[in-house]
């Protein structure tokens, strides 16, 4: 499966990901998240946010 | 972005176990009657449920080889917030902090009726909110989990991998009268004096660290003071808030060290900070789970402190806290919470804990 680095537009190609796994791209470095596992989609894997409280 | 649950049939029932947990009071240590309450709910939908040694509410639903801890906490803190229903909003104390996270999980469970290969254990902890953890502790003695979700609230859409550490620190300081007149500075004066000490301690500790899950943050939570004619006498607690990497030893020379010679410091309540591994199948089936909800799922840490930070190191499994509701209305006396989001929940948990079982197979 592969797709391309939505950062940097390298390719990127994986085997056995689950959707919602989070993954690096080869090139940049990013991390994203796979959307999608056939055919491959990925987005930037949501930034940890900070929050008050439990 | 809106909320658009899809309705359940269940959904009256899972509305009224959250409104019969919320009525039913439970601060720390008076949490029986909850737990009786949230015991007959489990048994209503399904779950083989009972009270454990340790007081805590326990349901469970299918046999193993795999284990699934849904750890949840049944006491709330101090304070009475009037239970009451406002359209889709329901107040009362716990509403949010921790029995709407606790229902949601109780309904997913009775909703799946039964994994394969998976033991679905649903526990409503007593003392998560005084320090001590009870529940949680006899927890870690009971279960060897392969995924654990703490019960807190994140929001239907957004998952916690960690939380802060957290530290307790008695001062008192015990000392002769003297004459406000004079040249000595008295007890409370010293104690104020250290309670700055520790805020400057803190304030030097943070210089250079981004975010608030980096940096000690110390408040101050109670000064009791008196006097009989011949001695005084302070009283005072600090809470700090504890970054990673910072031990019990090291909090306690540095804290001792700042205190005059007639006073007592003590440490209690000891919890590290703890940040599960966010690239696990455990927060990939709640990315993809929320995701198909209709919803752009967030990650985040939390300023406070959890049971995950009794039972993540010990378990070492895969681990996140999810929950409906705002945790900024924790423990404040305008605590409520969307009965949407909670439905939204419970659907989100129902579409994890069905991928989690399959992914870890």
């Amino acid at each position: 499966m592969n797709c391309k680095c939505p950062e940097c537009d390298a390719d990127i190609e994986v085997t056995d990901v689950l959707a919602g796994e989070i993954i690096d791209c080869p090139e940049c470095g990013v991390e994203l998240e796979v959307i999608q596992v056939e055919p491959l989609v990925v987005e930037l894997a949501p930034e940890e946010e900070e929050d008050w409280g439990e | 972005m809106s909320i658009q649950p899809t309705p359940h049939a269940g959904d009256e029932q899972a509305i009224a176990l959250l409104t019969d947990l919320v009525s039913t009071a439970s601060p720390s240590r008076q949490e029986q009657a909850a737990v009786h309450c949230c015991v007959e709910w489990m048994r209503a939908l399904g779950l083989s449920a009972s009270v454990d040694a340790s007081g805590s509410a326990v349901g469970v639903l299918g046999e193993g080889p795999r284990q699934i801890v849904l750890l949840g906490h049944i006491d709330t803190a101090p304070g009475n917030v009037p239970v009451r229903r406002d359209g889709d909003t329901l107040y009362g104390r716990g509403a949010v902090d921790a029995k709407g996270p606790l229902a949601a999980f109780v309904v997913a469970a009775g909703r799946l009726r039964v994994l394969p290969e998976t033991q679905l254990v649903v526990i409503g902890a007593v003392e998560e909110e005084c320090a001590t953890s009870t529940g949680a502790r006899h927890a870690l003695t009971q279960y060897r989990p392969d995924a654990c979700i703490i019960g807190e609230p994140s929001g239907w859409d957004r998952v916690t991998l960690g939380y802060k550490g957290r530290l307790l620190l008695d001062y008192t300081l015990q000392r002769p009268m003297t004459h406000s007149a004079g040249q000595e500075r008295g007890a409370c004066e010293q104690a104020v004096d250290y309670w700055l000490q520790v805020a400057r301690w803190a304030e030097q500790f943070n210089v250079g660290r981004q975010g608030t899950f980096a940096t000690v943050d110390p408040s101050l939570r109670d000064v009791r003071s008196s006097s009989d004619g011949l001695t005084e006498r302070v009283e005072m607690t600090i809470g700090l808030r504890l970054p990673p990497g910072l031990d019990s030893s090291t909090l306690e020379a540095a804290l001792s060290s700042l205190a005059s010679g007639q006073a007592s410091v003590s440490l209690r309540g000891y919890e590290p900070s703890f940040r599960a591994d966010k690239r696990s199948p455990l927060v990939s089936a709640f990315l993809a789970s929320i995701r198909a909800a209709g919803a752009k799922p967030g990650l985040v840490t939390k300023t406070g402190t959890s049971d995950m930070n009794v039972v993540g190191p010990i378990w070492g499994c895969p681990i996140v806290a999810y929950g409906p509701g705002d945790s900024s209305l924790d423990h404040t006396p305008n605590e409520h919470i969307s009965l949407t989001e909670y439905l939204a929940s419970i659907e989100v948990l129902r579409a994890v804990l069905t991928r989690l079982a399959n992914t870890l197979a």
